[in-house]
């Protein structure tokens, strides 16, 4: 993790400040900016490896920030926010936001956010495997197969489509906008967006062994859906 | 502009809408005078339109009443001095009484007409200015709350910092700053419920999955495993129609206040299927249940049941904003007797076929 730039985009200096403390282990220089116009500024002065965006900015909406360093950036990008509205969540991480935490957080979270983000992007990076293998399921996406500890399960077009968009992102949270476009494409929105959540519950009956205690696809409330990572258990 | 039952402008003092009637009526007076004093010269058509004028010049004023009794006045005026034989009210053409009662229609018709329009457009006003209310509250909660929990995370990341110093009373400082955050949340969330500022996203979701996701909420928790969630039908898969993130705080809320008050060690259920037209949830615990008279006041914000040793960290909202919640999404959510004691809440939500 070293000799990597870190930005921080915040108004309020006792927050960039706490930021910048959490940040100092992993990262070998961190910049701070105090309005989104500065932020813009610098992301694309400095290059940073990971962007850490307040929503509350007095100069600009954040999603708007949002989308709009994700057009000249391809920095990880976490979002700070003081509302705990998930809806708000789901549009960031459609402007192209790789993960959120709510205010108010501890430094021990904010930082098990911030290596986490940094682990999935090295691993995706990796990730054109033909075969998937995540617990005790495994994926051969050549053959079109999954199969759950050696037995074959079956799965309808619909579904093993969800079941691999979800699973070739694990850990990364899925909007329902982002599956729908990943699994639908072409369709009407609104219509399928109730497909989603019924063929999710679908799959979870044929995947984990127990669909209420679900251990491979987590339910983001209010957000998407996550495939859980091996580690995750 | 308000309006009361008989389309007159609200809160207008008596004698000025007396005035408006008067000079209405003498306005009729006038014209029918002027009228008269050129009667050789004009036709029906002539005194028609004049009078018509008069009838819309009176509603405008004066509202549907005075436009339709003005209308009626011009009638009879019209009639008795304008048709042949003059100054009776009998009609010698009959094709004059066709002209009469046209007049008659047209003017009562044209008076509600501007009637209409006049409230329709009040209606759209109306309409207009609760949704930019409603935005400027959505807009005064979100900064709020930005205001709120920004300073919460500065002296929680700083009590944190302080931690492994070995000063307890950071740990003491963290937690107070995570039950202050707690009531902002409550406050807002009641701020929202109260100001009709609440976002809805009605979905189609299954059973299944917002009991996975209360299971996954509490899943911190050192008791977990007294915990018991199980559908109604395990064979069958059901699905609501409901707002995942309202309901998951109601279910959530209601098996926190079951972890917080039911005995230790005890088990506590949440059980989800279908019934008719709904999907209904349950949280059973082997608490001492509430009494007849406290079932509908536990609903009630800042109601702390009396002899409760949790109260202290209770905002007392809870269980009021979860019922508001269930509302919100046409549910409901009630406290119900159970024959074997304990303490029982049951949520109901409308029941979807995808």
């Amino acid at each position: 993790m070293a000799n990597q730039t870190a930005l921080i985009i915040d108004d309020e200096p006792r927050i960039r400040r706490v930021v910048s403390n959490a940040l100092a282990d992993d990262f070998s220089r961190v910049l701070e900016a105090s309005s989104g116009a500065e932020g813009l500024r610098m992301a694309s002065a400095e290059r940073p490896a990971l962007i850490v965006l307040d929503l509350g900015l007095p100069d600009a909406a954040g999603a708007s920030v949002c989308a709009e360093l994700r057009t000249s950036s391809n920095a990880l990008i976490l979002v700070l926010s003081a509302r705990n509205a998930d809806r708000e969540k789901a549009t960031l991480l459609d402007a192209g936001a790789d993960d959120y935490v709510t205010k108010p957080f501890s430094t021990i979270e904010f930082k098990a956010r911030v290596r986490a983000l940094q682990r999935r992007a090295k691993s995706t990076a990796a990730s054109d495997a033909t075969i998937i293998q995540n617990g005790a399921l495994k994926m051969d996406v050549e053959a079109r197969t999954l199969t759950r500890v050696g037995v074959p399960v079956h799965l309808t077009p619909t579904e093993w489509d969800l079941v691999r968009v979800l699973m070739s992102n694990a850990g990364k949270t899925m909007t329902h906008r982002q599956l729908f476009a990943a699994v639908w494409a072409g369709r009407q929105y609104g219509d399928a967006q109730q497909y989603l959540r019924v063929h999710v519950a679908n799959v979870r009956r044929k995947i984990e062994s127990n669909p209420l205690d679900p251990r491979y696809i987590i339910t983001e409330p209010g957000v998407g859906y996550r495939f859980a990572r091996p580690a995750e258990g | 502009m308000d309006t009361d039952s008989h389309g007159r402008p609200k809160g207008e003092p008596v004698n000025r809408r007396a005035l408006v009637w008067l000079l209405a009526f003498l306005t009729l007076a006038v014209a029918a005078l002027a009228l008269l004093a050129a009667r050789p010269l004009l036709g029906e058509a002539h005194v028609a339109l004049i009078f018509l004028l008069v009838v819309l010049g009176s509603s405008a004023a004066g509202g549907r009443m005075l436009g339709i009794t003005v209308a009626l006045a011009a009638f009879v005026v019209f009639d008795f001095f304008f048709l042949p034989p003059f100054n009776t009210l009998l009609v010698r053409n009959p094709f004059d009484w066709l002209v009469l009662v046209v007049f008659l229609i047209t003017s009562i018709v044209a008076a509600q007409l501007l009637y209409k329009a006049r409230s329709e457009r009040a209606a759209v006003e109306r309409a207009e200015a609760l949704r930019e209310a409603d935005k400027l509250k959505d807009a005064l909660l979100a900064s709020l709350s930005h205001d709120l929990r920004t300073p919460l995370t500065t002296i929680k990341a700083l009590a944190h910092e302080l931690q492994p110093l070995g000063d307890e009373r950071a740990l003491i400082i963290e937690e107070q700053a995570d039950r202050l955050n707690r009531l902002v949340t409550d406050l807002l969330d009641v701020g929202r419920l109260d100001g009709g500022a609440l976002h809805l996203d009605i979905q189609v979701n299954a059973v299944d999955d917002l009991l996975g996701a209360v299971g996954q909420q509490v899943a911190g928790r050192q008791d977990l495993d007294r915990l018991k969630i199980s559908l109604d039908d395990p064979a069958s898969l059901s699905f609501g129609r409901f707002d995942f993130v309202h309901s998951l705080r109601i279910l959530g809320n209601l098996v926190d206040n079951a972890f917080k008050y039911a005995p230790p060690d005890s088990p506590i259920l949440l059980t989800g299927g279908v019934e008719g037209k709904d999907v209904v949830f349950r949280v059973v615990d082997a608490g001492d249940g509430v009494p007849p008279d406290e079932r509908d006041a536990i609903f009630t914000a800042f109601y702390r049941r009396p002899g409760l040793g949790a109260g202290a960290h209770s905002t007392g909202l809870g269980l009021s904003i979860a019922r508001g919640l269930a509302q919100a999404q046409a549910g409901t959510l009630v406290y119900r007797e159970r024959d074997s004691g304990g303490t029982m809440f049951e949520l109901r939500l409308p029941a979807a076929t995808p």
